[in-house]
């Protein structure tokens, strides 16, 4: 178990941001940053999913690890996220019918896309299994399998050039923004929620400044220097998202992805916006290790294991939904289900630790 | 995308089929088939509409509100295909024939057998009240309808949002849409026995009703045509897997249907508003009563 850090500190906040903000109508829903700015947690999650690529493909000492290690070690992890989105989505319908039959309430079955998997059940098993089909709050961890699919050749393209790197990310950015291409949904019509081809910039972009910063101090003096500008894009996105200010898409000119706020296609101003909280919040986690080092730890635990984390936060947030709906909802049920989320983040996350330090059981047993 | 050119001979067989009247819009403009107001029941009760499949008859004052459509009747008249965005949490699913946009395109094509109609759905993930809205913005933004049939409600309730936000959020979404000169029908939420009771939820039916209402434009009441389908269908099935399943299922069948009559009642409505127009022409078959108030029982 590695001690608390960073990384893991923004991990874990990134997910307790994700866990809240996907119980719609809560009570805390509106103290969570998301809500003040014009990037969110979703932005937070994949640029550290990069940072941590970063980490994970180096040896200890630093040197980057043998090329067929990094593909194989970035193949596994895709394997488990792929492993978790099916099992996540399997439960989750599971859940969905299963309250509808108790509760004798078919209006539940129209729960965020999944009424096609209900309607339409031959079609839309093809589609959960090529994660074509994807349920609403649930389209993360797709995004993160394709991002991992693609990660190999971004870090490999890096060790020979790093700039070429970003040269071709951000020109795959570019260009789907311009032609507006995205991974189809199947069966229904429309695109990905989160578009693959764009949100891959942010993964490139969180692995090479994770490379960077390993070899140029100057990288971490400038990012102090600039800290003042963070805060202003971090003010005026506040404002901005107070006052609802937001360029209307059918008056902007062409190509209009490239003005609106668009989160499927992280529009350059959310990209901004995310880089402006990057620069603003830098100094927080010593500040926060030092004075609440409490807080730090639970977040930071959340952060080491945040597949695990975020899987059973995508469950217990449905479940939190579903317990609003049966009662009605309420500042108590939103004290009591955030609450008992909260705890079983936790809990997952010193569950996963446990099992990786217990000693294994003989496979007869 | 789907997109399929109606068969005049389709047009000749429905003709036979229903009580109806064929409805020339303009000036050669394509031919809207409608029947007009269902006869008057014994007593003066109102029928349901015989135009619908008979297990989605349901009469019109439960149906709809009509109002003007006037960029699909522009559409018309310039004989270009109308585009229409359905959207909702049961707009997915082109993978299936029988699934609600599919069904909508064949029911619009067939009351609207000169033109070509493409109908594009979409999901819509999340509330009204919170990030949808938004979402809504961009995909009216990508598709650049000429109608946008809007499912709407459902998230919110199952959210719990406050009724007032819903339906604020609602008002600006909806007179968003109306700025670009795009026409709008909403659709409230599903009827189920089970919510029958439930304030919270009827006062979030009410509040597509009263949006629709104040922003002056079509509302199919699926809530409405739900219950009333509801009272006629009962079989007596008890708890799991019962009837309220069945209902459902009918609910989702028939709701193409039910948003084509709206439409095409919606497109008879007079336009006052341009000038010079003629007014469209209302061709009643043997049978029928008069037609003039084509729709006004729903007002």
């Amino acid at each position: 178990m590695r001690e608390p850090n960073a990384i893991d500190f923004w991990r874990g906040l990134a997910l307790v941001t994700i866990f809240v903000n996907h119980i719609p109508g809560n009570t805390f829903e509106r103290y969570t940053y998301s809500q003040y700015g014009i990037s969110d947690a979703a932005e937070l999650f994949v640029f550290l999913a990069g940072w941590s690529i970063g980490i994970a493909t180096r040896e200890r000492d630093g040197r980057p690890e043998p090329r067929l290690r990094s593909v194989l070690r970035l193949l596994s992890r895709t394997v488990e996220v792929y492993r978790a989105q099916i099992t996540i989505m399997a439960l989750a319908l599971a859940m969905i019918a299963g309250t509808a039959l108790v509760l004798d309430n078919p209006l539940i079955l129209e729960w965020h896309n999944a009424g096609g998997f209900f309607a339409d059940p031959i079609q839309t098993t093809v589609g959960f299994v090529l994660l074509t089909h994807q349920l609403g709050f649930f389209n993360i961890l797709p995004l993160y399998v394709v991002l991992l699919g693609m990660a190999p050749f971004f870090v490999l393209l890096a060790r020979f050039n790093r700039l070429l790197a970003l040269a071709l990310s951000f020109g795959l950015y570019g260009l789907s923004l311009v032609m507006e291409w995205n991974f189809p949904s199947w069966p229904g019509e429309g695109d990905w929620f989160f578009d693959p081809l764009c949100w891959q910039l942010l993964l490139v972009l969180g692995f090479l400044a994770e490379d960077v910063s390993r070899e140029a101090p100057r990288l971490r003096l400038w990012a102090r220097r600039l800290m003042p500008l963070g805060i202003a894009i971090v003010v005026l996105g506040a404002i901005l998202s107070v006052l609802e200010l937001r360029p209307d898409p059918l008056r902007v000119p062409e190509p209009r992805l490239i003005f609106t706020f668009d989160k499927t296609y992280l529009s350059p101003a959310r990209l901004v916006h995310f880089l402006g909280v990057l620069l603003a919040f830098q100094t927080v986690y010593g500040f926060v290790a030092g004075r609440i080092p409490a807080l730090a730890d639970y977040l930071a635990g959340l952060g080491r294991n945040s597949l695990a984390v975020f899987s059973m936060g995508s469950v217990l947030s449905l479940a939190a939904q579903l317990v609003r709906f049966w009662t009605g909802g309420g500042t108590l049920v939103d004290v009591l289900v955030v609450g008992f989320g909260l705890v079983g983040l936790s809990f997952t996350a010193w569950f996963v630790e446990w099992r990786s330090r217990r000693p294994r059981l003989p496979s007869s047993a | 995308m789907v997109r399929r050119m109606a068969l005049p001979q389709a047009t000749a067989s429905l003709l036979g089929v229903i009580l109806g009247a064929t409805v020339a819009l303009a000036q050669g403009a394509p031919t809207v088939v409608s029947p007009p107001n269902p006869p008057a029941g014994p007593q003066g009760t109102e029928m349901p509409d015989p135009s619908l499949s008979p297990e989605c008859r349901v009469p019109g004052s439960k149906l709809y509100t009509l109002n003007k459509l006037k960029a699909v009747k522009t559409a018309l008249k310039e004989k270009r295909p109308v585009r229409v965005l359905a959207i909702g949490p049961t707009s997915a699913g082109t993978g299936a024939s029988a699934t609600y946009p599919v069904k909508l395109e064949t029911a619009l094509e067939r009351s609207l057998p000169e033109v070509d109609i493409e109908v594009d759905s979409r999901g819509l993930q999340g509330e009204i009240a919170s990030g949808a809205a938004e979402r809504l913005r961009g995909m009216v933004a990508e598709i650049e309808p000429d109608l946008v049939v809007w499912q709407v409600g459902t998230h919110d309730a199952l959210a719990r949002v406050e009724v007032e936000a819903f339906g604020s959020a609602l008002d600006d979404a909806v007179k968003w849409i109306k700025s670009h000169d795009i026409d709008v029908v909403l659709v409230n939420p599903v009827y189920t026995a089970s919510m029958a009771d439930d304030a919270y939820y009827t006062s979030i039916v009410q509040k597509v009703q009263e949006v629709a209402g104040r922003e002056g434009v079509p509302l199919v009441q699926r809530y409405e045509a739900m219950r009333y389908l509801s009272g006629s269908s009962d079989k007596g099935e008890g708890h799991m897997f019962g009837r309220q399943f069945r209902l459902n299922d009918l609910g989702l069948r028939c709701m193409a249907e039910h948003v084509t009559r709206a439409i095409t009642l919606s497109l008879l409505q007079p336009d006052t508003a341009v000038t010079g127009t003629p007014q469209p022409v209302l061709k009643t078959l043997p049978g029928s009563p008069p037609a003039a108030q084509a729709g006004s029982a729903a007002q």
